[in-house]
């Protein structure tokens, strides 16, 4: 009996989040879903009915399909380099040596800093006519003149995943630094004792530690990528030439741009989906891992 | 020819001076054991052996050969931690097999090594299980397996049993004991427990503060004790310290007009000066008839632990322990005679804690 006054009153005291909820994340769902089966503009035409029309346009189209191969490469070649680099950031920090915590406070930075702080920064770095990158490259001889990093189709993805990873893998590093601390020091010493070299002692003795720790990374990190928007907006704005032109900033160009809220609307959901579903196989994965252990 | 030499070894963390001049020499097939309290430096003496820690002075020789810079896989040394230190991704088989594995043995040869120090262990039941399906006494062998399979020169153990209950610690030291007895392997052994230091070992070294107290076999640790602090810390009651002076008519204690016989061996210690004897609880008996010294001591407490008495009884102001057999008749409060063996009398300096038997 008090069981069900409890809960009453648990509900009650919910209840004002829930309107909030429903009316800052419910209601512009619904809304959207209504939009995406309609032509409406931005402003002006409220929109007729038009059926599934912005889905068959959205999804044949070629700029759907170039977004997303777009965003795949941005995401897995970023999330990759991320992993690779945060796990061996961990490694290095994880050694006893003098400054460590200085440099394990220092490690955080970029990850710390907000990202059109280090869009902006990175855009310094590649400017075409005074920036870093090219005064290094050039004092260094590689290269014969300065470069527009940002300006070329064949250099601006790479450029922007750069930037992506260097703001990112001390996340991944500071989960790996964790994990790697959380390994008893007897397993090491009797690794050690066992002959097993440091590669070995990585692969067998360390990974299973990590593993788990880094599924939850890689997760974490994927989805994020995925939806990709405000490092490419303020460094590119998909440009040039489309090149960097990832799913999310289609939908603000198809939305915004193009004032097109139906087909915007449209493309939202798809790119909602899709990340849903990542999401979703990646829950099954890290149950099955923690299963496994 | 001897497998293991240590030759003043220092240790220092900073300031501090954890290990502060180690000398042991071991022989093929001894059973060392390092004795010692909490944070006396004996994890540290085997680290340094096995390689896992780097001396500050001073050379260790395994197999008449300087291992000093030598890597802890090129010692010819194997080692059981407290923790067992499982591999926990990896089947029982694997984690023991792990050494061999990395030595680039063949899996054939690998998979016979295994399943005969399995069957040695008898564990052979277990081979496919993981770590974390194991009790701790089953991974303790696994931990006594995978040093085994390697047959090294020497085997270190830091207080492989610590973390079992007391009944398995019994058996795992049995088992223990029957292996080495079995193998004749040479074992330096690192614990904290005073039974398992005088059941095992061959030779034992009492450490205390970075220094080696005594290192004697165990009969020599007990029944001659060179320091009052391994008078204290090897038996169980520990030995009783009494405070007494060296009279022309024997040794009278402290704080009562009670009077020891002098015993032989100590013969030497002159008249007049300030001595500490020492008697263990289990050489006292209630006097009855028989001859011999007599102490005159109160009856404070008893304990029946079982196989014993521990009886508390109060000579002048002084404590003394006595362990009698369980149906001794005693009387709450009242005063009994005790006797003993005069030779089970110890005596030390109470300034140096030195033991007073002339050499
Ligand atoms: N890495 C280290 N840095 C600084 N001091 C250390 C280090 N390792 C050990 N010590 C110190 O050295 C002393 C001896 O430590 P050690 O681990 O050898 O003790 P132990 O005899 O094995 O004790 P226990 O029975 O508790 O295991 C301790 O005072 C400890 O604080
Ligand atoms: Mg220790």
């Amino acid at each position: 009996m008090s069981g069900t006054w409890i809960s009453t009153r648990a509900w009650l005291m919910m209840l004002p989040l829930l309107v909030v909820m429903v009316a800052v994340i419910g209601w512009p769902l619904v809304d959207t879903v209504r939009l995406s089966f309609t032509d409406a503009k931005l402003v002006g035409t409220e929109g007729g009915f038009v059926g599934a029309d912005n889905y068959v346009k959205m999804l044949t189209g070629s700029n759907f399909q170039r977004a997303l191969i777009t965003t795949s490469w941005f995401a897995v070649v970023s999330v990759a380099a991320e992993m690779v680099l945060g796990v061996l950031a961990a490694l290095l920090l994880n050694q006893q040596f003098r400054g460590r915590t200085a440099l394990r406070a220092l490690m955080i930075l970029p990850w710390a800093l907000p990202t059109v702080v280090n869009a902006t920064l990175w855009r310094l770095i590649y400017n075409p006519e005074y920036g870093a990158l090219n005064a290094a490259l050039t004092q260094l001889g590689l290269l014969d003149s300065y470069r527009s990093w940002l300006g070329e189709p064949g250099t601006a993805l790479v450029a922007l995943i750069v930037a992506d990873c260097w703001k990112n893998f001390p996340l991944v590093a500071l989960i790996a630094l964790a994990a790697l601390q959380a390994v008893p020091r007897d397993i090491t010493a009797a690794a050690l004792v066992d002959g097993a070299g440091s590669l070995n002692r990585f692969r067998f003795v360390i990974m299973p530690y990590l593993a788990g720790p880094l599924l939850v990374a890689l997760v974490l990190r994927t989805i994020e990528a995925f939806k990709v928007f405000d490092i490419i907006w303020v460094m590119t704005r998909g440009g040039p030439a489309n090149s960097t032109r990832t799913l999310s900033i289609l939908v603000y160009q198809e939305a915004f741009s193009f004032q097109r809220a139906g087909s915007g609307a449209s493309l939202a959901l798809i790119v909602t989906l899709l990340v849903t579903i990542l999401a979703v196989a990646y829950a099954a994965l890290l149950r099955k891992a923690a299963g496994a252990s | 020819m001897s497998a293991l030499e240590i030759r003043s070894i220092h240790k220092r963390y900073g300031e501090v001076e954890t290990l502060k001049g180690i000398d042991i020499a071991l022989d093929s097939g001894e059973f060392l054991v390092l004795l010692g309290s909490s944070g006396c430096g004996k994890s540290t003496l085997l680290n340094i052996i096995a390689g896992l820690a780097e001396p500050s002075g001073g050379d260790i020789l395994i197999g008449e050969r300087s291992v000093l810079g030598v890597h802890p896989k090129d010692r010819d040394i194997a080692m059981v931690f407290q923790s067992y230190a499982l591999y926990p991704n990896m089947s029982v088989a694997r984690n023991i097999g792990f050494g061999l594995e990395m030595r680039k043995v063949p899996p054939a040869e690998r998979e016979k090594a295994v399943r005969e120090t399995a069957k040695l262990l008898q564990i052979e039941n277990l081979l496919e299980r993981k770590p974390s399906q194991l009790s701790g006494g089953q991974r303790q062998r696994v931990a006594i397996g995978r040093a085994l399979v390697r047959n090294p020169q020497v085997f270190l153990f830091d207080e492989p049993l610590s973390n079992l209950d007391a009944k398995l610690r019994m058996e795992m030291r049995t088992e223990l004991k029957r292996l080495h007895q079995m193998l004749k392997t040479t074992i330096v052994y690192v614990t904290h427990d005073q039974i398992e230091a005088m059941t095992l070992a061959t030779r034992i070294a009492v450490m205390r503060d970075g220094r080696i107290e005594q290192l004697g076999t165990p009969e020599e640790i007990y029944d001659r004790p060179e320091t009052l602090y391994v008078a204290g810390f090897v038996g169980s009651p520990p030995m009783n310290i009494l405070d007494a002076e060296v009279t022309g008519r024997g040794l009278k204690l402290d704080g009562c007009e009670e009077i020891l016989p002098l015993p032989a061996s100590f013969k030497s210690a002159a008249a007049g000066r300030p001595v500490k004897v020492g008697i263990r609880p289990e050489v006292l008996r209630l006097a009855a008839d028989s001859p011999g010294p007599r102490l005159m001591a109160r009856v404070e407490v008893v304990e029946l632990t079982g196989p014993e008495l521990v009886t508390t009884a109060i000579v002048g102001k002084q404590r003394i322990i006595a362990s009698l057999p369980p149906r001794t008749a005693l009387s709450m409060g009242s005063t009994h005679a005790f006797t003993f063996d005069e030779a089970a009398l110890h005596l030390f300096d109470p300034g140096s804690g030195r033991s007073l038997r002339a050499a």
